[in-house]
């Protein structure tokens, strides 16, 4: 009995993690229509900025909102430089269509071999806020701690402020006219290319939070190779493709539904069909709703 | 038009080939594993060129392709090194021509599968597919004992044939097979896109609906392009195998298929003439960048990652300016200037 | 016609100028044919693979700078028979695939000597069959594993090994567990490869009984794995629990276990028994307090013994601020008893002589090892046995009651006794004559 809750527990936590990084990618996708690969990567990155901050402030919180603020700034800095460039000259020709994934996969790569150039490839700690040991009710002990509470409370938070921004404020309006159609955008008085930066601006925010609580969802230990990043990875991504791309609660459908099945596989089934269960989740997925599960029917093909 | 006949190019890959077995008894024993590393290499680079390039679709599970061709080639290969050695020899046995076919056959059957799942999917989505792919089909090898899990299988494809003499070391005999194997294989790449399918691949990329339009079987296309692509990763991963002698999921992880992609961006995704440019380059940045770091006395961590760095920037640059790649840039280059003259 | 014969040309010409490229570009280093790989006038070049990053680097990673440390030392007191010692080191990642291109590398391009405390047992093997070193007559020295196969000199005939086999091991700690643990509920985490399976043979041997074993595989361990560990061992009621793991799995373990609450009597491996790596980890010095380990050296805060205080003032004066650790003990020794055979290999040392001499005074070097090394012409075995310990409240390995019990056995079906073995003195200053 106990077990199923913990594993419960567990897949609701990781899950949530998740959730995150799928909303990240969606919030790129919504505001400029690329997947952006780099996504990981950039939310390790602001891994690294929060350990840094830890050297110079006490409070993990205070750490998390510079790393917040770092992400944000990379990603803008990644739209500036990189995105808009490549944007411009490939529009046409062949490969038209893949070359913003392979663009992303290479800034991915860069972000991966930059890192242990500033930060040495070994481990380095950083210190959960709160305690990982796990509520008690009775003798048992739950696999839920106050730090996981807080991590999901956190999510949670993050979901519904940018649910709202995106829904009911004009800011988030322009993001998605921007996405629908730039030149009707345009026409109608909105700095496009102000506002897509503001969407990676956003998505790097995301990311990092999603980073960050990762690390400390485990043991606190991080590393560019580490496992749990490159599941963030995959796991992020393809949340993001389960729930459809489209729509911001789709993402943390898909987020949870990842985290919950891959506890559960780990736990009841073998320990190492740890990659090939999210592989499963999404084969499952697209055959049964190839457009994702709240994803609108023709909007695959874009 | 502008295509060489048939006996032209049989004469210039033997030429090539030639070329190729000069060089491999002038220069020392690293190069010649590095030429075998290169080979195997342009195999898989080739196969992203057949796929992306000619019908444009996108896959980041090359490498997991590789894989299983690397595996087959582990599981019915001749294991005469692993006897030697006193290991186990696990499968079947078959000779190396034997072997190779097998991990083409198995890759491709694969490969069609995907091709069938691709063909309902697009741009993102089968992307994440194959990204999907690439990280969990390696870690299937953890599920069956007889897979040797992370530990891995043999490939050792042992001695050279006596009969060849004393100066013919391992790794030459290595390489011999597979410069040949990759010689064969491309030029038979070569004529599947100058014949008819190579121009229905064009054309699917260039627009699924007016391909359609014009009477192409979008579907079937596309399926047949994932089948052949894959069945050359099969292949490739078979010379990886044999080049490191073991097979494991860590040999086949995400890294791989980026390589791969990137390598097929730096040739010119497009065009299979530069296909030896992208290869050449994965192998020889980081032999590079290594001498450089250490004249400049630079830490270890700069020179494990440096070379990636390079190959990343490297080939985002491409993307932007270049996203044809080199040698079809000059192709059009030299097309615009005779249309200019005419 | 023109432009057809441009385009031949021109891809040829690319073809061929890459070709020429990749034989000319960066020629690899040049040895003199007369004197052996590896060796020149002025040095003596050895090669190492480990991994320095990835998720089984904690804790190893300090080798490579411990054993430098060593070396330099010996360097600047007239180094080997004249000749300085430098340490190529390539990162492996702890991937099988990766050890034999680093280690081809090595030999290959490097053109190092010997190979020396390479890292990994599934690593060893894949190198020992695809680059094979013993074809080639490269030494591959003290073998950063307890695998006991590499003993075999019939299939690994220029390797030796210097640490006592997984299966002494896990023998002789089936006798302590029979001593201290009679009647009580046994489980065991190990690695699902020839690491893990070495020492379950050993543990079949010395006939322990597990109520649960979980097996992990290499690269997979860590705070999401490691709860489905702890379930398992919970299920099982388990009062005592083997961690015979790499130290990132120890120290997964131990934290995820705490997290959850559940205090089993810990036995740790000596492979992941580091305390200094599992508290970097994160893992409180509480959770440390009782477990059991074992070592064949002396305790890393045992300063009354001549080699750890001699082994950590170096360390300190070479890698300023880094703890003096199980890693850096054990990195330092091997390097000490390989500057030895590199000088028992003579004057003009070549890698035949270099074997020659560990078969014919492999025995009698000095090292920290509180076990004798059995290094002779028919065995290729180094140390074999260890004493038992409890971890302090500090998280610290000391030996129990105080005094060092050294126990003895062989790989394969020979008792454990207890070692009546005295360590000679040190060589004066540490410095090998």
């Amino acid at each position: 009995m106990f077990e199923f809750i913990n594993t419960l527990l567990i897949g609701l936590t990781s899950g949530a993690i998740y959730a995150l990084m799928a909303l990240s990618i969606v919030l790129v996708w919504r505001s400029t229509r690329v997947i952006n690969f780099a996504q990981a990567g950039q939310a390790l990155a602001s891994s690294y900025f929060g350990f840094e901050a830890l050297k110079y402030v006490d409070s993990f919180w205070l750490a998390l909102i510079i790393a917040m603020v770092g992400g944000a700034l990379l990603a803008a800095f990644i739209e500036i430089a990189f995105m808009r460039v490549m944007l411009k000259h490939t529009t046409s020709g062949p490969i038209a269509n893949v070359a913003p994934i392979i663009a992303t996969l290479g800034l991915l790569q860069i972000i991966h071999s930059t890192i242990p150039m500033k930060w040495g490839g070994a481990d380095v700690l950083i210190s959960p806020p709160l305690s990982n040991v796990g509520f008690s009710i009775g003798e048992e002990t739950l696999a839920f701690s106050p730090m996981k509470l807080a991590i999901v409370m956190l999510v949670t938070l993050l979901l519904l402020f940018f649910t709202l921004i995106f829904q009911k404020t004009n800011i988030g309006l322009s993001l998605r006219a921007s996405a629908f159609s730039p030149e009707l955008a345009r026409l109608a008085g909105v700095r496009v290319d102000r506002i897509r930066t503001l969407g990676w601006a956003f998505s790097g925010a995301t990311g990092s939070v999603a980073g960050l609580l990762l690390v400390v969802n485990g043991t606190g230990s991080l590393s560019p190779t580490s496992l749990e990043f490159s599941l963030l990875l995959i796991s992020g991504f393809i949340a993001a493709v389960i729930g459809g791309l489209e729509s911001l609660l789709g993402a943390v459908i898909g987020g949870l539904l990842l985290g919950l099945v891959t506890a559960f596989v780990l736990m009841y089934v073998s320990d190492s069909l740890f990659f090939i269960a999210p592989f499963i989740v999404l084969l499952v997925v697209l055959i049964a709703r190839p457009q994702g599960i709240l994803g609108k029917k023709g909007g695959r093909r874009a | 038009m502008h295509k060489l006949s048939n006996l032209v190019r049989i004469i210039l890959f033997i030429v090539l080939g030639v070329v190729i077995f000069i060089l491999s008894n002038i220069v020392d024993e690293y190069r010649v594993t590095q030429g075998t590393t290169i080979a195997a290499y342009v195999v898989g680079i080739a196969s992203i060129i057949l796929l992306t390039g000619y019908s444009g679709q996108v896959s980041l599970g090359h490498g997991a392709l590789m894989g299983v061709g690397g595996y087959t080639a582990a599981l019915v290969g001749d294991q005469a090194g692993a006897k030697l050695m006193g290991e186990t020899a696990t499968g079947v046995n078959l000779p190396i021509p034997l072997t190779f076919v097998a991990a083409i056959l198995a890759a491709a059957g694969i490969g069609a599968l995907l091709g069938v799942a691709a063909a309902r999917l697009s741009g993102p989505y089968l992307a994440g597919t194959t990204l999907a792919l690439a990280v969990g089909l390696p870690s299937v090898a953890n599920q069956f004992k007889s897979l040797g899990g992370e530990q891995g299988l043999f490939y050792i494809v042992g001695d050279p044939p006596t009969a060849l003499g004393e100066g013919v070391t391992q790794s030459k005999w290595y390489f011999w097979i597979a410069a040949l194997t990759t010689l064969i294989a491309i030029f038979w790449l070569q004529n599947v896109m100058r014949s008819r399918y190579g121009r229905i691949w064009k054309a699917v990329r260039g627009s699924d609906v007016a391909a359609e339009l014009a009477g192409i079987n979008v579907a079937r296309a596309k399926i047949l392009a994932f089948t052949l692509s894959a069945g050359l990763a099969g292949l490739a991963g078979a010379l990886w195998a044999m080049t490191i002698g073991t097979v494991s999921p860590s040999a086949f992880q995400l890294a791989l298929s980026f390589s791969l992609l990137t390598g097929a961006v730096l040739s010119g995704v497009t065009t299979l003439g530069g296909v030896m440019i992208g290869a050449v380059i994965l192998v020889a940045i980081p032999e590079i960048v290594h001498s450089v770091v250490d004249r400049v006395g630079a830490s270890q961590t700069v020179a494990d990652n440096l070379p990636s760095l390079i190959v990343s920037a490297l080939l985002i640059l491409t993307v932007i300016f270049v996203p044809n790649g080199p040698v079809e840039q000059m192709r059009s280059k030299s097309m615009k200037k005779k249309a200019r003259h005419h | 016609m023109k432009a057809i014969n441009r385009r031949k040309l021109v891809s040829a010409g690319a073809m061929l100028a890459v070709a020429a490229m990749t034989a000319v570009a960066v020629p690899a280093q040049a040895f003199s044919p007369k004197s052996e790989t590896g060796v020149t006038s002025k040095e003596i070049k050895l090669g190492m693979t480990l991994p320095m990053t990835g998720s089984a680097s904690p804790g190893y990673n300090k080798v490579p700078a411990a054993m430098k440390a060593y070396f330099d030392y010996v360097n600047a007191n007239g180094g080997v028979n004249g000749r300085k010692v430098t340490l190529v080191v390539k990162d492996d990642q702890y991937v099988p695939t990766q050890a034999v291109a680093k280690t081809n590398e090595l030999i290959l391009k490097d053109r190092v000597f010997a190979l020396l405390a390479p890292l990994g047992t599934a690593n060893n093997k894949a190198v020992a069959a695809s680059v094979n070193p013993a074809k080639r007559g490269v030494p591959v020295l003290f073998v950063n594993t307890g695998f006991s196969g590499f003993a075999d000199a019939k299939k690994y005939p220029t390797t030796y090994p210097i640490l006592p086999s997984y299966v002494m091991e896990a023998k002789i700690m089936g006798e302590y567990i029979k001593d201290n643990f009679a009647g009580k509920t046994i489980g065991l985490v190990y690695q699902d490869d020839d690491f893990g399976t070495d020492a379950l043979a050993g543990f079949k041997t010395a006939g322990v009984k597990f109520a649960t074993t979980v097996g992990y595989a290499s690269g997979s361990q860590g705070a999401a794995t490691a709860a489905g560990w702890v379930t398992k061992l919970k299920a099982a009621n388990c009062d005592v629990v083997i961690l015979f793991g790499v130290s990132s799995a120890t120290a997964a373990g131990l934290g995820t276990a705490a997290a959850l609450k559940y205090t089993p009597q810990w036995i740790l491996g000596s492979v992941g028994g580091d305390a200094t790596t599992i508290k970097a980890a994160g893992v409180p010095a509480g959770v440390l307090y009782n477990a059991v380990g074992a070592s064949f050296l002396p305790a890393t805060t045992d300063t009354s013994d001549e080699y750890v205080k001699l082994f950590s003032d170096i360390y300190a004066k070479a890698v300023p601020g880094s703890a003096f650790d199980n890693n850096v003990l054990v990195g330092m020794n091997t390097a000490f008893v390989a500057v030895q055979a590199l000088k028992a290999a003579g004057n003009n040392p070549t890698r035949k002589s270099l074997l020659a001499a560990m078969k014919s005074k492999g025995s009698t070097f000095a090292s920290a090892g509180l076990l004798p090394l059995n290094y002779s012409a028919t065995s290729q075995v180094g140390y074999n046995g260890y004493w038992f310990g409890k971890y302090s409240p500090t998280g610290d390995l000391k030996p129990e009651g105080g005094s060092y019990t050294l126990y003895t056995t062989d790989s394969g079906t020979g008792a454990v006794v207890k070692s009546t073995y005295k360590r000679p003195a040190m060589p004066a200053k540490g410095l090998p004559k």
